[in-house]
Parts: structure tokens; C-alpha cells; sequence
């Protein structure tokens, strides 16, 4: 595909300061990256009206569609903070993170990825994942190694750990959400509101659909009697809360505070 | 060969700076001498200063080279052209193969930039170039120029002898990038200049020889700045209070004058191959220009290497010959 023929966006310095800073910090939060753009500004086009947010990004997304790459937009699995990644589109296999991994260490992530994409909670043991050492791909990796490998895994924000259990961070459903559906196509679950890959979420427990956190806390929101979408039985989960991002720099809560709810409600 | 092609090797050849010496050093991929920067050609270094580099102002992408390429291409008088054309070799890949390829190489060399890992060619060549090797030079160029205009970073080759690229901001002010974000070491750039002026003296620094340097940079104590606003403020107490430096009163002296040390927190954060990594960047010399800052830096490293071996080390810049 030629891409000389496409017409592009209009880049100025802004917008390239704002790729340098959003790739060096790998994923953002939408409050960060609101930051982010009003520093670019700042630096490069005082005076100028700060573009609307997704204006601001469509503009360079269509500039770098013809290098298929792209400012993603998410929303995180268990509490719905919009989170952005820049990823890439082309590449669609875990060798995305080839730059970073040894053969048995991608090998080690894609036996964790199996587990978790097959698993209920859309969790996976370590003892679990530590147990398929014995089966990797390139150098013997022994199980001290692995447990090692997993943190690296979770230190560049493609797992999460929560209580000795793995599930893939919001970064990793972004940049493979299109590889993971065509690689798992049986085995993947997909939301019901949003029909987009399905990690974590909460279930149906009489027809089995299932629905992201945040998805569940928008469509029941201020609803006193929550009933499933599909066949109305009685939802019988607790309904987390919209997340705010007012409320939440108000109180100062702390990530790390936060007490996010556990998925654990299949 | 279509016609495109072969005009992108015409200005392979004129990007390379007329200094690149061929030599056939152990472990340069045949065919393929690395340029002494492989952005479009720009004004010549500006000396020992920190002076960002003239922005690229954005253009429409194309493939034609600027005139001076040309220019600098007929002064090389190269004749590699030639020969490569008449040798029964490969058949060159499709220019959508070569622009796909540019665009691995773009994501490869970012993402790497992002881990902070090291740029290294025969890396480059290995993990994305591969069967393309020939054409590398074409494919660099591409990926320069995407980088360039895109990102506004240059891919520059920051040392022959080691083969290691590096990615280098191209946007005025360079190196001032105020991190907007909280969590991250302040003010890098600021910060690293004189963290580094700090460690070539080898002991503190006089607040006088400090403001020297930042006047390079176009800050002066009295000034409001745009980006770091009051920065006498910022040095003096902000970054002490965060334990990147130390300022201290010179003892025994009168008027009073007051110096500059590394903070503790300075000192777990940076390594020592970090600020020759910055010095050399910014006064566009090499390491070695500071022989015994150098060596330091380099047994610093080691000493880190040798305590952490299970970490993920990316590739030092150490090179034993």
C-alpha cells in the first residue's frame, strides 16, 4: 500500500511531542494524557485553543494509519478508567513483545495467556502457569526463572497480579485484543453491552452471558431492580460503581488504595 | 528495479555524511557502512553547546530527497550504484515490501527507545530486517525520515564502533521536555545538565558555574522561564527538597557562594553511563572525550551488572577492543 496517495493529517510540533511523551510512557490514564496534551501546547503553541481530546487524537491517528500504528483508547477491566496506549496494528502475534523477550519467555506469556482466556475469573494461578514450565519453547526455564519472568511481565504492564493469580492488564487487552480473538476464537468471552474482548467480568448465572464491571456499572446505573439484558432473570451481582474521574481526584484516593472490586463474580 | 527504487539508493548514498569511513570492521553486515546520521542532512553540529537542532519543518512526505541530498550525492561521486546494478544478484523486494519493512523497523526502534534498552544494529538487522539486509540502508532511511516527521525524533547513530543507535528528540526546545507527570524524575534534561556538570568537575559545583551552563540553555536565574518557571526556585529547592542535588554553602567564604552536589536520590536513580550517555549527546562528542569520567562510568556499570545479574541488562555500551 502506497502512502504517498493519502492525504495527512495536519502534524505540527504538538502533536509530535505528544507521540515522543505518550510512547515513552507506554499507557496513560485519560487524565494524564489530558495533561499531556495541555504540556505540548504549552511548550510548543501557547496561545493556541486546546483541541478536544478526541479530535486532538483522531487527527494523529489519521496520520498514522498509513504506518498502522494507533492511539487506542480502553477502558480498564476492573474499576473503567479510560486508559490510551499508542499500539501497533500490524503485527498480530504475542511477537509484539519480541523486542523485550527470550523464545521461552514469549512461550511462557502465551501458556499464561491460554490459562487465563480459558479460566472462569479470567484469572490464572501462578501454580498454575509455573506447572507448564516443562512444555516452553527455546532455553529449559526453571520454575524460580518463571516466577521471575512473570514480574517482568507484570513491571512492563502486560499482566496484572492479584493474590498470586494473573490476569492481562488493560495494555495488553489493547494492543491484543485483535489477536487474541483470531488466535482463541472458541474460547474467548465477549462482553454483552460492548461486544469487545471479555477478561474479566461478571455472569449471567442462569443464561451465561457476561458483561465487563464497567459495563455492568453504566447499563445498571441508578436502576433499583438490575435484570439481564438477555433473559431478564435477576441480576445477582453487586453493581460497582461509574467511575468519576471528578470524584476521584477530589478525594485523593490513591490507586493503590482503591479497593477495586475482585472479578470473582461468575 | 523500478525507477522508484533506484532513486532511493541514489539518495541512500548522498544521506551519508562524506565522513563515514568504510572500514571493514568485524561484525559490519557486508554492504552496509552505517552514516554518521541518517535523518535528512542538516547543518553542521553547532560546536560544544547545547542548541537544539533545526527543526524539520513538517512537509508533506515524499519520496524525493532535498536538494542538497542530491547536491551532497554528486559530490560523493559515488560508484556503488553501478556495480549493484549489474550484478546478477536477488531481485529487490516489491517498495510496499521495503515501506512495511521500515515500519516494523520504526515500531522495533521505538519500542525499544521506550524500554530504554540499546539501539543496536546487528539487532536491527536480526530481528526485523533480516532477508532484507541489502536493502537496509533504504529501509533506514525511511524509517529516519518517519521519525523525523512523525515523532520528531532523529535515529541517530551515536557510536560507529559499537553499532548503537539511539533516538534523539528533534524538537525545539530540545532535551526541555517539563515531564507533565508527576511520577516520573523532574525536568530531566535540566537536571541531567547539571548532575553532569556536577560529576565532570568531580566535585561540587559553584552555583555561578551552574548558571553558566543553563544560560546555554537560555535560562537565567532572574527570568521567568515557560516551561520551568521560576528555575533558581526549582534548583535551589525543589529538586533538593526531592534529593536530586544537594546545595550547600562553601565553607570559609565571603560573600557567600553556594555549591551544587548529587542528591541521594540522584545517585540511585542515574547511573554514571547515563550522563556520559547525555553529555555525549548534547555536546555531540564521544564518551571518551572524558576519559576518567568515562572509565568510572564504565566500572560503575559493571559493578551493577555484576550485583544484578539476573536482571534484564540491556546491552551496555561497554566495547573492549
Amino acid at each position: 500500500m502506497q502512502s504517498s496517495t493519502k492525504r495527512m493529517g495536519v502534524m505540527t510540533d504538538v502533536h509530535r511531542r505528544f507521540l515522543q511523551l505518550l510512547m515513552t510512557h507506554g499507557v496513560l490514564e485519560e487524565w494524564d494524557v489530558k495533561r499531556l496534551q495541555r504540556h505540548c501546547y504549552k511548550v510548543h503553541d501557547r496561545h493556541a485553543t486546546v483541541d478536544k481530546l478526541e479530535d486532538f487524537i483522531n487527527n494523529i491517528n489519521s496520520v498514522l494509519e498509513s504506518l498502522y500504528i494507533e492511539i487506542k483508547r480502553g477502558v480498564t477491566e476492573d474499576d473503567g478508567r479510560p486508559i490510551y496506549a499508542l499500539v501497533n496494528l500490524a503485527t498480530t502475534s504475542v511477537s509484539k513483545m519480541a523486542t523485550d523477550f527470550a523464545e521461552n519467555e514469549l512461550d511462557l506469556f502465551r501458556k499464561a495467556l491460554e490459562l487465563i482466556i480459558d479460566s472462569e475469573t479470567g484469572f490464572a494461578s501462578s501454580t498454575n502457569i509455573l506447572n507448564l514450565v516443562d512444555q516452553l519453547k527455546g532455553k529449559k526455564m526453571r520454575k524460580k526463572e518463571a516466577e521471575q519472568v512473570l514480574q517482568k511481565f507484570v513491571q512492563n504492564k502486560w499482566l496484572i497480579e492479584k493474590e498470586g493469580e494473573f490476569t492481562l492488564h488493560g495494555r495488553a487487552i489493547l494492543e491484543m485484543e485483535q489477536y487474541i480473538r483470531e488466535t482463541y476464537p472458541d474460547a474467548v468471552k465477549i462482553c454483552n453491552i460492548c461486544h469487545s474482548l471479555l477478561i474479566q467480568g461478571q455472569s449471567c448465572e442462569t443464561c451465561g452471558i457476561r458483561m465487563h464491571l464497567p459495563c455492568v456499572a453504566k447499563y445498571f446505573q441508578s436502576n433499583a431492580e438490575p435484570r439481564c439484558p438477555h433473559c431478564n432473570d435477576y441480576w445477582p451481582h453487586e453493581i460497582p460503581e461509574v467511575f468519576d474521574p471528578e470524584k476521584e481526584r477530589e478525594s485523593g484516593i490513591s490507586k493503590s488504595n482503591k479497593k477495586s472490586l475482585r472479578s470473582r463474580q461468575h | 528495479m523500478s525507477e522508484q527504487s533506484k532513486d532511493l539508493s541514489d539518495r541512500n548514498f548522498a544521506a551519508e555524511a562524506p565522513s563515514s569511513e568504510v572500514h571493514s570492521s568485524p561484525g559490519v553486515p557486508e554492504g552496509v557502512p552505517p552514516s554518521e546520521t541518517l535523518a535528512e542532512p542538516q547543518s553542521p553540529p553547532l560546536g560544544p553547546t547545547a542548541a537544539p537542532q533545526a527543526a524539520q519543518p513538517p512537509q508533506v512526505p515524499s519520496d524525493e530527497g532535498d536538494p542538497k541530498a542530491l547536491q551532497q550525492a554528486a559530490e560523493e561521486g559515488r560508484a556503488h550504484q553501478a556495480p549493484s546494478a549489474a550484478q546478477p544478484g536477488p531481485a529487490p523486494p516489491a517498495p510496499a515490501q521495503l515501506v512495511q519493512k521500515a515500519h516494523e523497523l520504526m515500531w522495533y526502534v521505538l519500542v525499544k527507545d521506550q524500554k530504554k534498552m540499546i539501539i543496536w544494529f546487528p539487532d536491527m538487522v536480526k530481528d526485523v530486517i533480516g532477508s532484507y539486509k541489502k536493502w537496509c540502508r533504504s529501509i533506514l532511511r525511511r524509517t529516519s525520515l518517519i521519525l523525523a516527521r512523525v515523532f520528531g525524533l532523529h535515529l541517530r547513530l551515536t557510536s560507529l564502533h559499537t553499532m548503537e543507535f539511539a533516538l534523539v528528540k528533534a524538537l525545539e526546545p530540545e532535551e526541555l521536555d517539563r515531564v507533565a507527570l508527576s511520577n516520573r524524575m523532574p525536568m530531566t534534561g535540566l537536571l541531567l545538565m547539571i548532575l553532569s556538570l556536577i560529576y565532570v568537575k568531580g566535585r561540587g559545583a559553584r552555583e555561578s558555574a551552574v548558571w553558566n551552563v543553563l544560560r546555554i540553555l537560555g535560562l537565567r536565574p532572574w527570568k521567568k522561564h515557560s516551561t520551568f518557571g521560576d528555575v533558581r526556585k526549582l534548583i535551589t529547592e525543589e529538586f533538593v527538597q526531592q534529593n536530586y542535588l544537594k546545595y550547600q554553602r562553601v565553607p570559609y567564604v565571603e560573600p557567600p557562594e553556594y555549591e551544587f552536589f548529587w542528591g541521594s536520590r540522584a545517585s540511585r536513580e542515574i547511573t554514571k553511563l547515563q550522563i556520559m550517555e547525555f553529555l555525549a549527546r548534547v555536546f555531540k562528542k564521544d564518551p571518551q572525550a572524558w576519559p576518567s569520567r568515562y572509565r568510572e562510568a564504565l566500572e560503575e556499570a559493571r559493578a551493577l551488572r555484576e550485583a544484578n545479574p539476573t536482571a534484564h541488562c540491556p546491552r551496555s555500551s561497554v566495547s573492549e577492543d
